[in-house]
């Protein structure tokens, strides 16, 4: 009844286009599969009595309670108005230097988009806050809208950042499966502090690349990132420090402190979100008006990706009952070209399922069913998570289905043509696919640094 | 107003005041974290309950914040169609699926999860962490699982009249 299993996931990615929300059209079409399974005796109805406890452990899951404590985080730096002032600071600070503009917006991008794990809101509130004043000050419609669209998307996968704990959290699971499907019975383990350091440098990298690029295109086209002559001079150092340093080292304490081993990721997103709340009040952005606002926007949210996850656990039940799951490991074995080519294989489905689906049901859906298979194939977990999130990142900036493009054709004025929001994200997209050929050559560039941390 | 204008109403006051109070506990998990981290590292010292309240009052957010997210529309959609449909498109669309989804799988959750919630409330279970949770707050909080499904049909009720009536209008 394989064939079960595949038409059950094919007519949830249809159904999901109609457009009702994921956790629900995920769940209710996995039940109906079901239903006819039990009618025609294909499908064994047990398989489902156990869905209160695996809930439940959903609720109780230890790792993923950093999720909603990261969002608090973000939602309140970013209601505080931190990266607006982040921005202006840096961009009024490298004006007068040719693609200033551009490369504060990326940093800025890195640093704080990180709230929300949803693809679209980052690239909104990023277009909003810096596609205006790029085009103001004469950047060509296509580099402001390429930068935007990377350095938004970016953000997603530098750590602290919640699709990685998702990430980590499911990387955990598959890994034990896979070992004890190799008869390994006391199994290393993999964390999301792993996941954090890995993603550190190849995230790094990304943004060396793309400020690389903003340089080359001041030198080359000096036109498309003009400077901006009469500000500048109004910058105090007071200012930047105030702008800057605060954030900053929010930040790396949360990030350092996980690194470092010396908080997990919950107790870390726990004291950074006292941190944020600490900045907010101290400058005066923090009413109780805007903490109520704060308190909602985390709930929703979390309850969000919550149920995305429960929707996602009744799939794969459904999935897995028929079978799916050993027709998938069937198809990844026979592959031409062993690891190399079942990894090719996935990372394109992931690609595709991209133009579809967002970071958190990916996560949740396909990586469940496809990572204990590679990794049993004996491959690096930090490495497959961290070639994952760049490839679907990747996927997200890709025309003409992008995510990215589509949320930005939404914010962005009438000026500025779809065609050159295309065409500014292309050297972006070759970009990501250098970096994803270079983390396939040279894998210590992930592994090396969770090694180097945590010693395994 | 009509009948089912006051229904709609009466339905998305109810879960948005459950929603909005539920949030003060994303404060208080912020704060609890905070307390714990500060217990551990500077006075050594590890409260077990406290930690367990942490993760208790998270699964209770989600779980009770369910129905209030329907309510704003704050689960993700896939709108690469919906987003440019009209509306009588999109009432068409979320009609059919609280009726094809949405019910099934709430009256599923709440089914399957009547036995699970009743067996720990008999049985007075209590965390098995020592000097975690006492009794009743397992079973209190496993009793969410009954809620959040009963929570978001009625949310979907709303859903539906509203779609309804919707579709009576927009002829």
């Amino acid at each position: 009844m394989e064939w079960m299993a595949f038409l059950l996931f094919a007519a949830v990615i249809g159904l999901l286009l109609a457009g009702f929300p994921v956790a629900f059209t995920l769940g209710g079409t996995a039940l109906v599969f079901a239903g006819v399974g039990v009618i025609t005796g294909s499908f064994n109805e047990a398989l489902l009595s156990g869905l209160p406890n695996r809930i439940f452990g959903i609720m109780t899951n230890e790792t993923l309670v950093a999720v909603p404590l990261f969002v608090f985080m973000g939602v309140t730096l970013e209601r505080a108005r931190i990266a607006e002032d982040l921005l202006e600071t840096l961009g009024a600070l490298f004006a007068s230097v040719r693609g200033g503009l551009g490369v504060s917006v990326t940093v800025v991008g890195m640093l704080l988009a990180a709230s929300t794990g949803i693809v679209g809101a980052t690239v909104v509130t990023m277009g909003l806050l810096s596609l205006p004043t790029m085009l103001k000050r004469g950047y060509s419609p296509e580099i402001a809208t390429g930068t935007i669209c990377a350095s938004g998307t970016l953000g997603q996968i530098i750590p602290p950042s919640i699709i990685l704990v998702m990430l980590g959290d499911v990387m955990t699971t598959a890994y034990q499966q896979a070992q004890l499907s190799m008869g390994i019975f006391s199994p290393k383990t993999v964390s999301v502090g792993d996941l954090f350091a890995g993603a550190l440098i190849p995230g790094l990298l990304l943004v060396a690349l793309y400020i690389l690029y903003i340089v080359v295109t001041a030198i080359v086209k000096p036109a498309w990132v003009p400077p901006h002559e009469d500000d500048g001079s109004s910058v105090t150092l007071a200012r930047v420090f105030s702008a800057l340093v605060p954030p900053l080292a929010l930040i790396f304490a949360v990030l350092g402190s996980i690194l470092a081993g010396i908080a997990t990721p919950t107790e870390a997103a726990g004291v950074g979100g006292m941190g944020a709340l600490l900045l907010a009040l101290l400058r005066r952005q923090l009413s109780v008006e805007r903490l109520r606002e704060i308190m909602r926007s985390t709930l929703s949210i979390s309850s969000m990706v919550f149920l995305i996850l429960i929707g996602a656990s009744l799939f794969s039940l459904v999935f897995r009952g028929y079978g799916g799951d050993d027709a998938v490991h069937e198809v990844l074995e026979s592959l031409p070209g062993g690891v190399a080519g079942a990894v090719i294989l996935v990372m394109l489905v992931m690609f595709l399922l991209g133009f579809v689906l967002d970071f958190i049901e990916i996560t949740f859906v396909v990586v469940p069913i496809v990572a204990p298979i590679l990794l049993a194939m004996g491959l690096d977990p930090v490495w497959l998570g961290i070639m994952i999130a760049i490839n679907l990142q990747t996927s997200f900036l890709t025309p003409p289905f992008g995510f990215a493009l589509f949320y930005l054709r939404g914010v962005a004025p009438a000026s500025v043509s779809t065609g050159a929001i295309y065409r500014g994200v292309m050297p972006f997209v070759g970009i990501q696919v250098l970096a994803l050929i270079l983390l396939a050559m040279f894998p210590a560039l992930v592994t090396w640094l969770p090694s180097v941390l945590y010693g395994s | 107003m009509n009948d089912a204008a006051t229904h709609t109403g009466l339905i998305d006051r109810i879960n948005d005041r459950i929603g909005r109070a539920a949030a003060w506990m994303t404060l208080a998990m912020v704060i609890v974290t905070f307390v714990v981290v500060v217990m551990r590292y500077v006075f050594d010292a590890g409260l077990i309950w406290l930690q367990e309240s942490v993760t208790w009052m998270h699964a209770a957010v989600f779980m009770l914040g369910a129905a209030h997210t329907l309510q704003h529309d704050e689960h993700v959609r896939v709108d690469v169609f919906y987003r440019s449909m009209s509306e009588r498109r999109r009432a068409v669309v979320d009609l059919f699926g609280v009726l094809a989804f949405l019910w099934p799988m709430c009256a599923f959750l709440a089914w399957t999860a009547w036995d699970f919630v009743a067996v720990s409330w008999s049985i007075g279970e209590a965390s098995r962490e020592a000097g975690g949770l006492p009794y009743p707050w397992i079973p209190m909080l496993k009793t969410v699982l009954v809620l959040m499904p009963l929570t978001v049909a009625l949310q979907g009720l709303s859903i539906v009249l509203r779609s309804l009536r919707q579709l009576a209008v927009a002829r």
